[in-house]
């Protein structure tokens, strides 16, 4: 096929589809000034360079004084020495592939006890590179970025616009993304993790008449398009604020929870996640700390739903199935699971002292953490089966005690009992406590009669090596119990990398 | 007949030719004598690693088809390697790939395959391979299965990554710069089984590898293009239209091949009058048994899924009276579950599998080693596919049998009056169009997105500028002040291309059978009026679906599986308006056109015919809108007829020609018939005079068309021979088209308007 047949099939097809041509609006905008048309706007001034102009504003400075020296004691933080600098960018789309830019990118930094910023605006699309040369100038070597989502979102487009210009990303020495230590510390106790709800709900900061998120593509493209300018002040503003609001999150974190003293006044809920935080580090003395302060501290004030149920009508889907439909009266309180992995749990105590004994054993303070899983043990709860497993194990391995392991190991087996009659059932803990129970009746058995205890549990130890309890069916799973939790840092890792959009909920 | 007695394969077929039931069927036999290995030089450049590790596997030379290919992508030249089933293809292309590799770690390598089993096939292969040269290389697949953390690693470091034209769409291109180490350092492209790529698919495929090169530019690499196809007429041409370069043709083929006999078989005229046929099912499953009994592995193929399992359950019953060795036969289609598939596999290799009934999922690459015996129930729709499946039979020494039932659907009676259309050469073309206005738009959209054009730059034909300038009529795209065209809109173009159709707007068919429904596939507009009307039966991976609701302006259809014994064919009523003349020449009795069509089409009713004998059991209104399409089309406009014709003659004459012009076209050019469509007008208004259009039914066509222009001559002398050599008295299904009232003889006035189009001039000269 000839490229002249191609041209009048385009005709064709034109005329078939379209008979007017429209005008095309590129010519508006290609001859109109787009740069300084842009900085008029949102007051900034036209920056030239070798490779095109680029729009920079720099809005007034604002005191936010930050203790480097205190922050960097808290996990994952920079070290005090590095350069900060504070970054966030709007882009023409969700995806980070290779057709979405970033029109606008803004940063922010310390001087002194003064907060300075710059926001960086993209003109047109061929200045695209000079927009990055400053970028690149505003990242020393020796910088830690600090971002919000943005080792799944904002750095990851950036690096792709880089590599399509053919240039490598500016080097910088870490990359603190708070979305993943707001997630573990403050998740618990706000409806979603979004930097808006942060701003509400840790910095009593209040927005008026913000941009939307979804808006600002569309907003951006209007302008290259057609000109209209005025609709992209609001996202300048926009991102202005995220940018400061990423300063005053990090001075909350380090005038709230850096200090060992100052902390202790925090929410309870708070010191356990940061507990996590300190865990994942394998700074567990520091972890231990927060959470006997939590177990000391008042109990938390209810998490704030995300929607509050005050106006309901439309709200109210009371013609869906499965709804139960409100017919007034005072609300159902929310159930209460009573441990679960996810990180929009309440902070039980319950909960909290799961993590105490758990940290104690990681700690080799054995006989502690035994202790620590009795206290919880008691009851017939699902944990208290748990409980029993875990100082039954302690006993076995860490401690020595393969009668008192025994012992733990059929109390485990008594709650699990009282437990099935009610059809709660859990197959992989009965599975692995009937070859636990196995392993230590053989044990007992082998070891000379010594001690008393191991004579008076030796009757009960040869109905459970028969061992009904692994085949006995299961009628109903109870799943709220998970206790394992040591690996929910990692899944977050995973969701943070796989969408912005779901982990900012 | 009744020895279970084991005998060799020569016994067996002797005895079935002396059967008068069976022989009187035998149209042709032919006996392929057998052939010896032709090597070639080993290369004297091949790094020691990897000819030892050759060696290790028994290869101490190379065929000569393997060595002229590792040559020339050695020297940097793009080739096409066209050879038969099982003849060391792969070794064409993962050799030069271990020595670019060996020359240099850092080389990258993309192997592309049709789907997703094959390319999983291949890494084991090309990873054995490497081990066996004591190479450490990172082969790995990257398609819709490839786990999260496992695909960023194969991006980082896959050294030969295998995907298909559709992941490369969606996901390759559009991230490209998290491939960089990929493009930056990719040095060939491997493109296996070329001739799948033809039509819509093939056209956009073609699209899909110019975003590819130019995205390889880009980044500085400049890969040579391997690709392997089965026997088609044209594979140098169709290499050249998907890569846009021009590839070197290797045809020696050196592999050695044992004797073998090819038959093609008819089976009996039930009813002179309407020409039906006995059942090729039936036969095939006769010439079957005995081979069968006598312990000979047979592969059957059918098909369709429900063919599958009629063939599998009569060769069972049959087996099972007389009792045969039953458990040993087994059958092997698409919705068999992977691992029940790989046992059947391997019971075939070691040989506990006696006999298999197989749709054409066993076509392709799947390795389940060498046959006795192949049987065809039916023409697999190309001579390419057809030695395929004769390939399955075939050992290195002895004797192979191949059997080529025909049905009595027109395409399979014409190829097996034509034993040289089969057996001697392929005249059979594979037809691309990667100009296809709607195909080309789309894709180019996709390549804005994944990099902005320079003014001037080229995609596909020429500068894309005018192209671009449309586009950004939608404001899409968008001129920026220094002339280059960006992308200029929140969406995510490669998404919104499917690879398989041609039109942006689809139906959506939504199979409701599971628990939870799920996507079966997407008709362009054009074919839903067809295809998913309600009541129709949809066969979808050769699985029957009754379609229960057509949703025509949700642009939705919901299915459900079902086990039918008929299909529908829903009637369209075509009006046809020329716009556009690309090309224009006298004919016999008129004059050819290739140019460009609106078709306005009104689907008002569909009839159920039955499957195998296409008996009409019932019929059914349809209520659609009318919908247009836009597409090219060739015409002959009789105007010129040196004969006197009453308007009723030449009415059933145009029909008549028509029908057998439309198949032989499906035949030569690798197409099903529905992909064109047939339009015949005793006074055109537009040409005013009798004309026959055949119009393709993809929005903007596939370039079939032009095609048809080129050969006229040969579509006017295949209708005049299909007509003549029919078994019927005057006119059948398999030649004129059903007739339309019982005493005109439409074979005779078809004969006679082609004889005056030329029929008679062209096959003496």
């Amino acid at each position: 096929m000839t490229g002249a047949t191609l041209e009048r099939r385009l005709a064709n097809y034109r005329a078939a589809i379209r008979p007017d041509p429209a005008p095309s609006a590129a010519d508006k905008t290609r001859t109109a000034g787009l740069a300084q048309l842009l900085a008029t706007a949102v007051d900034g001034e036209v920056v030239d360079g070798p490779f095109g102009a680029v729009v920079r504003c720099e809005p007034l400075t604002v005191v936010l004084p930050l203790d480097r020296e205190r922050l960097a004691r808290l996990p994952g933080q920079p070290p005090p020495d590095a350069p900060l600098v504070c970054l966030d960018t709007e882009t023409t789309g969700l995806a980070t592939a290779a057709g979405t830019m970033a029109f606008l990118v803004g940063l922010g930094w310390w001087e002194g006890e003064r907060f300075r910023q710059a926001q960086l605006l993209l003109p047109d699309q061929p200045n695209e590179l000079a927009l990055l040369t400053l970028i690149e100038a505003h990242i020393p070597r020796t910088a830690w970025l600090v971002t919000y989502n943005g080792r799944g979102f904002d750095w990851p487009l950036l690096v792709t616009r880089y590599r399509m210009a053919r240039r490598d990303p500016p080097i910088h020495a870490g990359h603190l993304d708070l979305l993943p230590f707001v997630r573990r510390v403050f998740r618990h106790r706000m409806g979603d993790a979004r930097l808006r709800t942060v701003e509400t709900e840790l910095l009593n900061v209040a927005r008026h008449e913000d941009v939307e998120g979804w808006q600002i593509p569309g907003r951006y493209l209007d302008f290259l398009r057609l000109g209209i300018v005025e609709p992209l002040v609001a996202v300048v503003r926009h991102n202005r604020e995220d940018v400061r609001s990423l300063a005053r999150l990090l001075g909350h974190i380090e005038s709230g929870f850096a200090d060992a003293d100052v902390r202790r006044t925090a929410a309870r809920g708070d010191l356990a996640g940061l507990a996590r935080a300190f865990s994942r580090e394998r700074r567990f003395v520091e972890a231990l700390d927060c959470l006997e302060t939590a177990l000391a501290a008042p109990i938390d004030p209810p998490p704030t739903a995300p929607s509050s149920p005050s106006h309901r009508g439309e709200e109210d889907r009371w013609w869906m199935p499965r709804h139960r439909a409100d017919f007034g009266g005072p609300p159902a309180p929310p159930p209460q699971p009573i441990a679960t992995a996810r990180l929009d749990a309440p902070w039980t105590e319950e909960r909290i002292r799961i993590d105490r004994a758990r940290l104690l054993r990681r700690l080799g303070r054995f006989g502690e953490s035994a202790n620590a899983w009795e206290g919880l043990a008691a009851g017939s709860g699902p944990v208290a089966a748990h409980a029993w497993v875990e100082v039954s194990k302690l006993r076995e391995h860490r401690l020595g005690d393969h009668p008192g392991a025994l012992d733990a190991g059929l109390r485990a087996r008594a709650v699990i009992e009282r437990r099935r009659r009610l059809a709660l059932v859990d197959p992989a803990l009965e599975r692995g406590l009937a070859r636990r129970l196995e392993r230590l009746t053989r044990r007992v058995g082998d070891a000379p009669p010594a001690s008393i205890s191991a004579g008076s549990v030796a009757q009960p130890v040869a109905a459970a090596a028969a061992g009904t309890i692994g085949t006995l069916g299961s009628t109903a799973i109870d799943a709220q119990v998970d206790l394992t939790q040591s690996r929910s840092g990692s899944n977050e890792q995973a969701i943070v990398r796989r969408s912005p959009a779901r982990a900012l909920r | 007949m009744r020895t279970y007695a084991p005998a060799t394969t020569e016994a067996v077929l002797a005895d079935l030719l002396e059967e008068p039931s069976l022989a009187r069927g035998v149209v042709h036999h032919r006996h392929i004598p057998a052939r010896a290995a032709v090597y070639g030089a080993h290369p004297a450049w091949l790094d020691p690693r990897i000819r030892d590790g050759l060696a290790s596997r028994g290869i101490d030379r190379l065929y000569t088809h393997q060595a002229d290919a590792v040559e020339a992508v050695h020297a940097g030249d793009d080739v096409v390697v066209v050879t038969p089933t099982a003849s060391g293809k792969t070794l064409c292309y993962a050799v030069p790939v271990l020595q670019a590799i060996a020359d240099d770690p850092a080389a990258r390598a993309l192997f592309l395959f049709p789907t997703k089993a094959l390319g999983q096939d291949q890494v084991a292969e090309f990873s054995g391979l490497a081990r066996a040269a004591n190479m450490t290389i990172s082969a790995a697949t990257y398609d819709g299965d490839t786990p999260a953390p496992i695909r960023s690693a194969v991006r980082k470091a896959g050294q030969v990554v295998v995907s298909n034209p559709d992941m490369l769409n969606s996901a390759i291109l559009p991230h490209h710069t998290k491939w960089f180490q990929l493009f930056e350092q990719l040095r060939v492209i491997v493109i296996d089984e070329l001739h799948t790529y033809r039509g819509v698919f093939g056209s956009h495929v073609a699209n899909v590898i110019r975003r590819l090169l130019r995205l390889c530019a880009h980044y500085g690499s400049s890969p040579v293009i391997v690709c392997c196809s089965a026997t088609i007429a044209n594979p140098a041409e169709l290499a050249a239209m998907l890569t846009g370069r021009p590839a070197r043709l290797i045809d020696r083929n050196g592999a050695p091949a044992g004797e073998r006999h090819v038959l093609l078989v008819d089976p009996p005229v039930l009813d002179a009058a309407t020409g039906a046929r006995g059942s090729a099912q039936t036969l095939a499953n006769r010439w079957a048994l005995p081979f069968l009994r006598a312990g000979r592995q047979t592969i059957v193929f059918g098909r369709s899924r429900t063919a599958v399992e009629i063939l599998l359950t009569g060769l069972r019953e049959a087996l099972r009276e007389s009792y045969g060795p039953r458990s040993r036969v087994r059958g092997y289609r698409g919705g068999y579950l992977p691992t029940e598939r790989r046992a059947i596999e391997r019971g075939l290799r070691d040989g506990e599998v006696l006999g298999v009934v197989a749709t054409n999922a066993l076509e392709l690459g799947v390795d389940i080693g060498r046959l006795d015996v192949a049987i065809l129930a039916g023409y697999p729709g190309s001579v390419a596919a057809t030695w395929q499946q004769f390939g399955r039979a075939g050992r290195r020494q002895g004797t192979s049998v191949s059997v080529l039932v025909a049905s009595g659907a027109p395409v399979d009676q014409y190829v097996i009056h034509h034993p040289e259309f089969v057996l001697d050469g392929s005249p059979e073309e594979a037809r691309v169009d990667p100009d296809n206005l709607h195909v080309l738009l789309a894709h180019l959209r996709a390549a804005v997105f994944e990099m902005p054009f320079e003014p001037g730059e080229r995609f596909g034909p020429g500068p894309a500028d005018d192209l671009l300038a449309f586009l950004s009529e939608s404001g899409h795209v968008r001129q920026a002040g220094d002339g280059r065209w960006y992308w200029s809109s929140e969406n995510f173009p490669a998404s919104e291309i499917s690879l398989r159709t041609a039109a942006p707007e689809n139906v959506v068919i939504i199979d409701t059978s599971p628990d939870r429904p799920r996507v079966l596939g997407e008709v362009d507009l054009f074919s839903a009026q067809v295809l998913v009307h309600e009541h129709a039966i949809y066969i979808h991976e050769s699985i029957q679906y009754h379609v229960d609701k057509l949703e025509w302006g949700e642009r939705k259809a919901y299915v459900h599986r079902i086990d039918a014994d008929h299909y529908t064919y829903a009637n369209r009523a075509v009006t046809l308006k020329p716009l556009d003349v690309f090309d224009e020449a006298p004919a016999t009795g008129g004059h050819r056109v290739h140019g460009e069509v609106m078709v306005a089409s009104l689907v008002t009713l569909y009839k159920k015919l039955k499957f195998v004998t296409d008996e009409n059991v019932g019929w059914g209104p349809i209520d659609l809108p009318e919908i247009e399409l836009q597409t090219t089309a060739y015409w002959l406009t009789a105007d010129a007829l040196p004969g006197r014709w009453s308007r009723n003659d030449l009415d059933v004459a145009l029909i008549g020609a028509g029908r057998a012009i439309q198949t032989i076209a499906s035949v030569l050019l690798m197409v099903d018939p529905r992909d064109l469509g047939l339009v015949t007008q005793v006074r055109s208004p537009h040409q005013e005079a009798p004309t026959i259009y055949l119009y393709e039914s993809v929005p903007g066509g596939v370039g079939l068309s032009e095609r048809l222009w080129q050969r006229h001559d040969e579509l006017i002398v295949g209708a005049t021979e299909l007509i003549s050599a029919c078994a019927c008295d005057g006119g059948c299904p398999a030649c004129t088209g059903p007739r339309l009232e019982p005493d005109i003889d439409a074979k005779t006035l078809a004969l006679r308007f082609l004889r005056e189009c030329g029929a008679g001039a062209v096959a003496a000269a």
